[in-house]
């Protein structure tokens, strides 16, 4: 096949002139797989920056008069350009695949880019190392709701991963013998637990995130993926329970195009913005999960959100720990020290989901401070300033910039702040999507996932820190060579019909002439306020069931929608609330999981049921003990569906793997009582 | 594109042998010839004493004050880029990042 032009973006106005000057191909094709790109070269050179393997099989009028839809066909297309985006995507165009990434955001812009901590691997540069403690500590911090083949496949593929990411010129920092530095962090231990504290964190100066993503980009120009960025995707083409392809909008000229594949990757992100405070980006909308939901397959443990106590109020930065480890308090709105009740001994310094909890309660017993009593303070000023900053430095320079407060003589307002999330699409380790029907996973064929946005599950219950980074490299390589083992490159794509995402156009057309009375701003935060609400740190059955009762009422506002803007190039009141549809689908189901899952595991901690629920009493001998029926316990993965109409969610439950990949060469970690 | 022109032509010619190209394709192309013989300068008459050209009173952007002054960073750079303490090279700027359990840079807390 003649390669045109090497690929990037396509301009305004340049699908006039193509379809304009394909009129005469179009005539003249003999079957719809080989039509070329057969345009005058120099009106296009003119016209558009460049574009490789645009097909046009023709302009689709059958969906909507308004509608012009483009067709495309590749081997493969990849929904979203973060880590685990790029890696998936040039891993197969190195296999050969024609591939499109199709990204609502510049690649270089996802969120990714934030992320500076390190990355995990066991290459034992400091000390002896070994990938299988590794493991254990993985499947430790996940509280045994992680599956131990995926985790044995991520921590095994580690110390492959990391140095082939230094390979591609990420610039780690180093030893003076030039190895890889790496530092203690993240709950990592050696022999498996029981040899003091591992240093397996390596990391890019403070910036490992944006060096990883951008290493990624750079080494993707190298191969002919297809970028089609600033493409909005609406919704997977499914039919017969297989995946087709996806169907998106480009924001910049509003046309609909159709990617054609056999091979669809999600490699969304997570989806933060369900709640009011959070870390993440306000593209963190959480929209593979939902594509997913919408197709009507599952998504898995989405009531595990990992939270941190002191995130800036508005903002969404965290402050760390140490500044409570250096002296600063908490303080409600009667100037009290509230930790002195919650943690006696401890005070300020118990642990984090500790501190959290207390925060919440002050707030919902009414003690909290500002206009709407919503969150507590932070208290740094009664420390000597020079120990601040010598201890600390940076910290005034970041109080002023993101809450606007001088840390020496005023408080910094925090409340409890969504960081990640543990749950999304379910896949095996190989990074294929899977649902559990009849007592077996069965693989959804066409369709992968990785990243964030996916559930292999590795995080299980918790994540542990830098690890994160590391699953999105090590799975996006897998679904790569996933694809690559079971299909080749070129292959026939299986027929599509004529109106397939027809109902994602309807929807479009729907929302861009909403004409209620709620504007998308005010839905969204009232959803945000209620998760933060109802479903953040404090869980307890009175108080989950208030907010699904809420949420439900939330999500029936969604027909009251009015939207502002009725163009359709670069409609931004368009796409926030294509955005906020996307929110609301994974808020229900995180509120309703949350809801029936009566015990405390990892991140999911409840007032009510305060003990892990598992099949037998592992702080006892086993010996004597009845093991107890799937249906009593709970170490088990949720799988959350929902009626896409009415909100309503329905909840089944599948059981965690517990055997490793090669039980010879790493055994299972059998469920203990986890303690550090 | 003139240049490249003028120059195609003087390939074209060269090629044929003939020495004298650069007059004969000036002419008929109608570059000056002082554009392709050398600088401009040299041959016009305006700056002939060669003096140093005046730095245009244009405002003072960031880039144009001196090298010296070290940026109000709170972080500093380590000598070299190499940690004194643990002698990591490339690593993070300032106190060990992890020293409370969490990864913190500037107060902020970026991964725990």
């Amino acid at each position: 096949m003649g390669k045109f032009f090497r690929g990037l973006l396509i301009s305004p106005g340049c699908i006039k002139l193509i379809l304009n000057h394909c009129k005469r191909p179009l005539k003249q094709r003999k079957s719809p797989s080989s039509v070329r790109v057969s345009c005058s070269a120099a009106a296009l050179r003119e016209n558009v920056i460049s574009f490789n393997h645009l097909h046009l099989l023709s302009v689709r009028t059958v969906i909507s008069t308004q509608y012009p839809v483009v067709d495309h066909e590749f081997d493969a297309v990849v929904v979203g350009a973060g880590g685990a985006g790029l890696r998936a995507a040039f891993g197969l165009s190195e296999a050969g695949f024609n591939t499109a990434c199709v990204t609502k955001l510049f690649p270089t812009r996802s969120h990714t880019v934030a992320a500076q901590g390190g990355i995990n691997a066991a290459l034992g540069n400091m000390e002896e190392d070994d990938w299988r403690w590794h493991f254990y500590d993985t499947v430790k911090g996940s509280d045994w709701l992680g599956d131990q083949d995926a985790i044995h496949y991520m921590t095994e593929q580690a110390p492959a991963a990391v140095v082939e990411l230094e390979n591609f010129g990420m610039p780690f920092s180093r030893t003076d013998d030039g190895k890889i530095y790496q530092r203690a962090f993240g709950g990592q231990s050696l022999k498996y637990g029981k040899g003091g504290q591992a240093h397996r964190c390596c990391c890019v100066a403070d910036r490992t995130g944006h060096s990883l993503l951008h290493t990624l980009y750079g080494r993707s120009l190298r191969y002919d993926t297809s970028y089609f960025v600033e493409y909005f995707a609406l919704d997977l083409l499914m039919e017969n329970g297989e995946c087709k392809g996806v169907i998106a909008l480009c924001m910049e000229d509003g046309s609909i195009h159709r990617f054609r594949a056999q091979n669809t990757v999600i490699a969304t992100g997570g989806y933060g913005r369900t709640y009011f405070s959070c870390t993440s980006a306000h593209t963190s909308t959480g929209d593979g999960n939902a594509m997913v939901t919408r197709a009507g397959l599952p998504c898995q443990d989405l009531e595990f959100v990992q939270f941190h106590p002191t995130g800036i109020y508005g903002a969404g930065c965290l402050i760390t720990e140490g500044c409570r480890g250096e002296g600063g308090i908490l303080i409600n709105s009667e100037g009290e020290r509230f930790m002195e009740r919650y943690a006696p001994n401890a005070k300020d310094l118990a642990s984090r989901d500790v501190v959290s909890r207390s925060m919440t309660i002050e707030i919902r017993e009414g003690r909290g401070v500002g206009p709407e009593k919503d969150h507590v303070y932070l208290q740094l000023h009664h420390l000597p300033p020079q120990q601040l900053a010598t201890r600390l430095p940076g910290i005034s320079e970041t109080a002023m910039i993101f809450a606007g407060v001088d840390v020496t003589k005023e408080p910094i307002p925090v409340l409890p702040t969504v960081h990640y999330n543990m749950g999304g699409v379910p896949t095996n380790y190989k990074g294929q999507v899977i649902t559990y029907t009849e007592g077996a996973d069965k693989v959804v064929p066409g369709l992968y996932a990785c990243g964030e946005a996916a559930c292999a599950s590795v995080h299980g219950a918790n994540r542990l820190g830098a690890n994160s980074l590391l699953d999105l490299v090590v799975f996006g390589r897998a679904c790569a060579l996933t694809i690559a083992e079971e299909h080749k490159p070129g292959e026939k794509l299986s027929p599509l019909q004529p109106s397939a995402g027809e109902a994602s156009v309807a929807n479009l057309d729907k929302l861009r002439f909403a004409n209620g009375s709620m504007r998308t701003s005010e839905i969204r935060l009232n959803m945000q306020k209620t998760m933060q609400t109802h479903a953040a740190v404090f869980r307890t059955g009175s108080v989950l069931k208030e907010g699904c009762d809420k949420m439900d009422d939330i999500y029936q506002t969604m027909d009251d929608l009015k939207t502002f803007d009725r163009g359709i190039v670069w409609n931004t009141d368009l796409v926030e609330t294509l955005e906020l549809q996307n929110l609301m689908l994974n808020a229900v189901q995180t509120i309703n999981s949350a809801e029936q899952r009566k015990e405390s595991r990892g991140a999911h901690a409840r007032e009510d049921f305060k003990d892990r629920i598992d099949e037998y009493d592992y702080s006892k001998s086993l010996t004597g003990q009845e093991k107890k029926p799937f249906e009593q316990h709970w170490r088990k993965h949720t799988m959350s569906y929902v009626d896409p109409k009415t909100g309503k969610v329905t909840l089944e439950y599948r059981p965690v793997i517990d055997s490793s990949l090669d039980e010879q060469d790493c055994a299972p970690v059998p469920p203990a009582i986890r303690s550090y | 594109m003139a240049l490249l022109r003028g120059c195609a032509t003087a390939g074209r010619l060269l090629l044929t042998g003939r020495l004298s190209v650069l007059t004969v394709s000036a002419g008929q192309n109608k570059i000056p010839a002082s554009f392709l013989v050398g600088s401009t300068r040299a041959s016009s008459k305006a700056v002939k004493d060669a003096e140093p050209l005046r730095k245009a009173k244009t405002p003072q952007g960031r880039f144009d004050k001196p090298e010296e002054e070290k940026s109000s960073d709170v972080l500093q750079k380590f000598p070299d880029n190499v940690n004194p303490i643990t002698k990591e090279r490339g690593g993070p700027r300032g106190p060990e990042p992890t020293r409370y359990g969490d990864w913190e840079r500037k107060g902020r807390c970026v991964d725990f």
